[in-house]
C-alpha cells in the first residue's frame, strides 16, 4: 500500500491512453470487410451469415417449386388424357357449358396450349428478365456509392415487377372468363396454384424493393449496406429463375 | 480458427470486388433475351416430340445457369466457398433431388 503513489493525474493519463487504444482497435476493426459501421458476421465458408441463410432459404424454395411443378405436370397429363377420352366431368369442368369451341380445340390438339396466349406471356417473361438486369445494376450502384442510380434501378425493377404482376392478373382474369376456374378441374387447380405461388413471391419481392427504396430515400441504404441489396437481389433473381422454368414447362411445351 | 475465419472474410471481400462489371451484366441480359426469343420461335416451328422438347429444355437450363452464375454471383461466390467438399455435397444434393422427382414421376406414370 505504501508504494502506490497514484495521483489523480496518473489516473486521467491512464484513462486517456485506454480510450486511445480502444479507438485504434475500433478503427482497425472497421477496416475489416463488412465492418464499416454495419456489422456482418462471416461464416467459415467465406460468406456472411445473412447470405448463407438466404441461400438456404432459396434451397427450401427450390423444393417448394419443384413439388408444385411436378404436381402441375402430373395433373396436366391426367387432365389431357381424360379430356381426349371424353370424360364429361372434365369437359364440363373446363367449359362451364359455355365455351365449346375452346374445348373442341383442346381435344383435337390433345393439349392445353389453345388456352394460352404465348405472345403476351413471352412479353411479360421478357419484362421479368429485364428486371433482373436492373436489380444487379442497383446492387452495382450501391456498391459504388452511387445512390441516385441505386434509386433509379430499384424503381425500374419495381416498375417492371409490377408490370409482370399486372400481366398475370390480366391473364388470370382472361382464363377465368374462358372457363378455366380454380376448382373446375385438376389442371386448373394445379395451374393457378403454381403460377399463383410464383405471383405471391413476386409480390413479396415488390414489398422488399419498396422497402429498399424507402430506406434509400431516408439515407439508410448506404454503401456499407450493399449486402442487403444483394440479398434482395438474390431473392429477385430466384423468382426470375423460377419463371424461366415455368415459362418453358407450362407455356412452351404443349 | 479466428485467423481462418478472417482469411475467409478477406477472401469474400476481395470477391465482392471481382463481381462482374456492368458491361458483363448487359451482355448477359442480351444473351438471355436472344435465348428467350429463340425459345419462343422454336415453339412456333411446328415441331413435335423430342425435336420440340429437347432444345427447349436445353435453352431453359442454359438460361437458368446464366442467371444463377452471373446475376446471382454463383460463378464468383462458389470460388469464395473454395470448398471441394461443399461443392461435392451440393452436387450430391442436386442429383438426389432429381432422382426423387424422377421416382415420383415414375410412380404416377406406372400407377405404383
Amino acid at each position: 500500500m505504501s508504494d502506490t503513489n497514484v495521483t489523480v493525474d496518473d489516473i486521467e493519463a491512464a484513462g486517456t491512453d485506454a480510450a486511445a487504444a480502444i479507438e485504434t482497435a475500433a478503427t482497425d476493426h472497421a477496416d475489416l470487410p463488412g465492418h464499416g459501421g454495419h456489422e456482418e458476421h462471416y461464416t467459415s465458408l467465406g460468406l456472411s451469415n445473412m447470405k448463407l441463410a438466404m441461400w438456404l432459404f432459396l434451397g427450401s424454395e427450390c423444393l417448394l417449386f419443384g413439388a408444385l411443378i411436378s404436381t402441375y405436370l402430373i395433373s396436366k397429363a391426367r387432365f389431357v388424357t381424360e379430356l381426349v377420352a371424353g370424360n364429361p366431368d372434365v369437359i364440363a369442368g373446363i367449359s362451364n357449358g359455355e365455351n365449346g369451341e375452346l374445348v373442341a380445340e383442346m381435344i383435337s390438339e390433345a393439349s392445353v396450349e389453345p388456352i394460352f396466349d404465348i405472345p403476351f406471356t413471352s412479353l411479360s417473361s421478357f419484362i421479368l428478365l429485364m428486371s433482373s438486369l436492373s436489380m444487379v445494376l442497383a446492387h452495382k450502384a450501391v456498391s459504388e456509392g452511387n445512390y441516385k442510380n441505386l434509386r433509379i434501378w430499384l424503381s425500374t425493377t419495381m416498375l417492371m415487377g409490377a408490370t409482370f404482376m399486372a400481366g398475370q392478373v390480366y391473364e388470370f382474369t382472361t382464363f377465368f372468363r374462358e372457363g378455366l376456374t380454380y376448382d373446375g378441374t385438376v389442371f386448373g387447380t394445379a395451374f393457378y396454384t403454381l403460377t399463383g405461388f410464383h405471383g405471391a413471391h413476386v409480390t413479396g419481392g415488390l414489398i422488399m424493393l419498396g422497402s429498399l427504396i424507402y430506406l434509400s430515400f431516408k439515407d439508410k441504404m448506404q454503401q456499407d449496406r450493399a449486402e442487403t441489396v444483394e440479398l434482395v437481389g438474390l431473392y429477385w433473381h430466384f423468382v426470375d429463375i423460377v419463371w424461366v422454368l415455368i415459362f418453358t414447362i407450362v407455356y412452351l411445351i404443349p | 480458427m479466428a485467423t481462418a475465419t478472417t482469411d475467409h472474410a478477406v477472401e469474400a471481400h476481395d470477391d465482392h470486388e471481382h463481381h462482374p462489371t456492368a458491361r458483363t451484366y448487359w451482355i448477359t441480359f442480351l444473351l438471355l433475351a436472344v435465348l428467350t426469343a429463340i425459345e419462343v420461335a422454336w415453339s412456333y416451328l411446328g415441331l413435335e416430340g423430342l425435336a420440340l422438347v429437347a432444345p427447349l429444355l436445353i435453352m431453359m437450363v442454359l438460361k437458368f445457369m446464366i442467371v444463377g452464375g452471373v446475376f446471382m454471383h454463383l460463378q464468383t461466390d462458389f470460388k469464395v466457398l473454395n470448398g471441394y467438399w461443399f461443392t461435392l455435397a451440393f452436387g450430391i444434393a442436386v442429383v438426389l433431388a432429381v432422382c426423387v422427382y424422377l421416382v415420383v414421376f415414375a410412380a404416377f406414370n406406372f400407377n405404383i
